[in-house]
């Protein structure tokens, strides 16, 4: 009887977990991501402190909405976000994971981003990203492959009506 | 006799192992270029999807068959992911680097600027492959400036991170300055238009050139830069004169060069003669001219 108890008591708490994690997960897709700012090697020009603060909100917007669409297979938040190349080839990355029945689970770990550019009339800012993530790929409902890594990215931002968006975004190999 | 059955059950297990171990290699290039074909080997048969940065290409495969992607279906450079599904599962990672330089995005600022001040007109160019790939690695941008067909100022300057930029003065000679950058066979033109800068306080002289009634009319001579280009028509030169009555002011236009105005005639008068932050010469009418 109390072997009974045990094995229910256990098949419980594994049924709750095994709820539980897909919810956490999604929960961490969701939040935003960190993203620490340093502007000491942006040249020509230094990046005044207001640009800073909207970059990384932007940044830290963009990649949240990347999160969202890559998991959710919708183009909406990349519109918002992110524009020029970078909006076509997400939006094709969009499309074709649809078609294929794939999605991207993104859980982002934080980002430690340098500026390295920003031009002279301040329309345009490059940074250098090193991104912590953790990548999954679904086919439906199955992970058919899943890796943690530290990614660098190459981002350039341009500024639009109302905040910066990513224009190129790029990971190139260590 | 068990003993030989028994080893004999271990290696062809063994085999049997191997070979689905074999089965399940997957094959990747080390340095896949976007627009450039490419050909992965896989064991089995089964689905390749390859999830790369702006696409998802996916194909079918059947045992000991390479999988061909071609050049132009492999457009996007960075981290892609290749997961094998089938009669085994396996997914690895690998880097697709951008192709040759194919598009420049061009920004020159400002688009119209006085001649002859320093480092005034800035040229940014990032440099893309013909897939919309930002070029990381170093590449050597010519940036030229020139106006008129004259033979302008060059610059070759080393792209970092995909980006290169300048800054450079504007020439001395007004009109449409071409700025052109240049990656291998890629060029891109911007224009600048140069304009005269504010009248030279050397050569911006006025004169009495008559009287109209009880009116003194006074005009400046050809107005010009102090690199010798005529201020264009349209800016606007003020007139002041000041006598024992007042203060008469006259803003007036540059018309085919010069500046024309009408001040009351007076007895014993001060004109003096100024276009945005620049004075000209003083003029004494009346009695002590």
């Amino acid at each position: 009887m109390k072997l009974a108890r045990i094995l229910i008591l256990t098949f419980g708490i594994a049924l709750a977990v095994s709820g539980a994690m897909p919810l956490l997960e999604r929960i961490l897709a969701d939040t935003k991501p960190s993203v620490q700012l340093s502007v000491k090697s942006a040249q020509p020009r230094e990046v005044e402190e207001v640009t800073q603060n909207a970059i990384v909100r932007d940044y830290t917007l963009a990649w949240q909405a990347i999160g969202t669409s890559l998991a959710n297979n919708t183009l909406q938040p990349l519109n918002e976000n992110f524009a020029g190349f970078a909006l076509d080839k997400l939006t094709q990355r969009v499309k074709d994971q649809k078609q294929n029945g794939l999605t991207t689970r993104i859980i982002d770990r934080g980002h430690k981003v340098e500026a390295i550019f920003y031009s002279p009339d301040g329309a345009a800012i490059e940074l250098k990203d090193t991104a912590s993530i953790e990548t999954q790929v679904l086919d439906g409902g199955t992970v058919i492959h899943s890796d943690q890594a530290q990614i660098q990215y190459y981002a350039v931002m341009t500024g639009a009506e109302d905040r910066w968006k990513v224009r190129v975004l790029e990971s190139a190999a260590q | 006799m068990r003993k030989v059955i028994y080893i004999g059950l271990v290696i062809a297990l063994c085999w049997f192992a191997a070979d689905c171990a074999r089965a399940a290699e997957l094959h990747l290039p080390q340095n896949a270029v976007a627009g450039q074909p490419l050909s992965i080997g896989t064991g089995g048969s089964g689905t390749l999807y390859l999830v790369g940065p702006g696409q998802v290409i996916k194909k079918e495969f059947k045992s000991g068959g390479n999988v061909e992607i071609k050049g132009e279906e492999l457009r996007s450079a960075g981290r892609w992911i290749a997961v094998v599904r089938g009669d085994t599962n396996q997914s690895q990672v690998f880097w697709v680097k951008p192709g040759k330089p194919g598009k420049l995005n061009f920004l020159a600022r400002p688009s119209r600027v006085p001649v002859a001040r320093p480092n005034v007109i800035s040229g940014v160019t990032f440099v893309f492959d013909q897939y919309q790939n930002l070029i990381l690695d170093p590449m050597p941008v010519n940036f030229n400036l020139s106006v008129g067909g004259a033979t302008g100022s060059m610059k070759t300057v080393s792209s970092r991170a995909g980006v290169a930029w300048i800054s450079s003065p504007s020439a001395p000679k007004a009109g449409a300055a071409q700025f052109v950058a240049t990656v291998g066979d890629t060029s891109v033109t911007r224009v600048v238009q140069q304009v005269a800068a504010d009248p030279c306080e050397r050569s911006f002289h006025m004169h009495v050139a008559g009287h109209a009634g009880n009116r003194t009319v006074v005009e400046t001579d050809p107005i010009r830069d102090c690199s010798g280009n005529p201020v264009p028509d349209g800016t606007i030169v003020t007139f002041i004169q000041t006598d024992k009555t007042g203060k008469s002011t006259v803003d007036a236009r540059i018309k085919k060069g010069t500046a024309r105005a009408e001040l009351p005639a007076s007895e014993n008068a001060t004109i003096t003669v100024a276009a945005g932050v620049v004075l000209g010469n003083e003029l004494h009418v009346g009695g002590r001219q």
